[in-house]
């Protein structure tokens, strides 16, 4: 992943896409032109937007939320969620940011035991 | 047909007609054999280019990147990638859908043909400056050199092999029988000469070889080419034994 931020999204698109589809077969399977989609792979314009791209990352069986980040977008559910607590999200994300991602998985893993906790 | 923008590697050999025609049978068989068999037109280019020859395809403004009218598509041996002109993208422009094609499998021609001719070793690199970010191949339509007809025959053979025209032809006009020139020429008001710049008999030619071009997915022009090629559109009625 580490290796895979360092490169522009569409060169990840275009070497993830390739071997599996042409431009015009992954451009009809995602529904966007194939010059656009060229255009994306080469970064003459900008990556798409956040739907879009969870729509390309799950036809190459990607992980979308690591490509939207990748694209420079935000999932679009996120906002909505961090709205939904204005203070505490914004805040829990501050403190946990600089955390080891096992340290992440932990925390991950205690919210989700919690959750079923507090459904039973 | 296409200027050599690189140093030139070891000489362009000599192709007989056949040779285009195994060579590009070849690599259908090839592709066939790993992937997708393909008996039946249109020939996914698209596919062997990407899946069986795994050559990057970019879509570029090449007209305005080589700053000339008429180039459509470009080869990087070393970077194995193909560019087309943005201009023959069929989604974009569907009457370009068979120069698209023909583009393709030009650029594959290239790749099976002669890409040894620009190929480069690892340490040979910083002693061809020349190449450093051009294409080895730069495809014009108005090009005529040998190495660009040789591209040209291998993208003939490729898009419309020999045995899957003969079959079409077959459906299409109920028989082996070649169409001769002047069969076409007398519905035409205007006497055409037959002769090869002539461009009503042309166009004659080209309006029988549409349905063809059409199953095929190549333009009209290129299926003439091939139907003349292969003898079933003639321009004289060829003497025969028993005349």
């Amino acid at each position: 992943m580490a290796k895979k931020r360092d490169k522009p999204f569409g060169q990840v698109l275009r070497e993830a896409r390739e071997g599996k589809y042409s431009l015009r077969k992954f451009a009809a399977l995602v529904e966007v032109s194939p010059t656009y989609l060229s255009q994306v792979e080469q970064g003459n314009v900008a990556p798409p937007t956040a739907d879009r791209v969870k729509r390309i990352a799950e036809a190459l069986g990607a992980n979308a939320d690591e490509w939207i980040a990748l694209a420079g977008r935000v999932p679009e559910d996120l906002p909505k969620i961090i709205q939904e607590r204005p203070t505490e999200f914004p805040e829990m994300l501050r403190v946990m940011r600089g955390l080891t991602p096992e340290q992440i998985r932990r925390l991950r893993d205690n919210a989700e035991r919690m959750k079923k906790e507090g459904k039973d | 047909m296409a200027r050599r923008i690189a140093m030139p590697g070891p000489k362009l050999r000599y192709m007989k007609d056949q040779e285009f025609e195994d060579e590009a049978a070849l690599l259908l068989a090839e592709y066939s054999r790993q992937h997708v068999a393909v008996t039946a037109p249109p020939i996914p280019i698209d596919d062997i280019v990407a899946d069986y020859l795994r050559l990057s395809v970019f879509y570029k403004d090449l007209k305005e990147e080589f700053g000339v009218g008429d180039v459509l598509g470009a080869l990087w041996v070393n970077k194995r990638q193909v560019d087309i002109d943005l201009g023959l993208v069929p989604e974009d422009n569907p009457s370009m859908l068979g120069r698209y094609h023909f583009t393709l499998a030009h650029e594959a021609g290239h790749w099976r043909l002669h890409r040894h001719l620009f190929q480069q070793k690892a340490n040979q690199l910083q002693l061809l400056p020349n190449n450093v970010e051009r294409p080895e191949y730069i495809c014009r339509s108005s090009d005529t050199e040998q190495i660009e007809y040789q591209a040209n025959r291998f993208a003939s053979c490729l898009l419309m092999p020999r045995e899957m025209v003969k079959r079409a032809w077959h459906e299409w006009h109920g028989s082996m029988d070649a169409i001769y020139f002047g069969d076409l020429a007398v519905a035409s008001d205007q006497p055409p000469t037959g002769t090869k710049d002539d461009p009503i008999t042309r166009m004659l030619f080209e309006d029988a070889a549409r349905p063809l071009a059409a199953t095929f997915e190549v333009s009209p022009d290129a299926m003439r080419i091939r139907l003349e090629d292969m003898k079933l559109l003639l321009r004289k009625r060829e003497p025969s034994l028993f005349e």
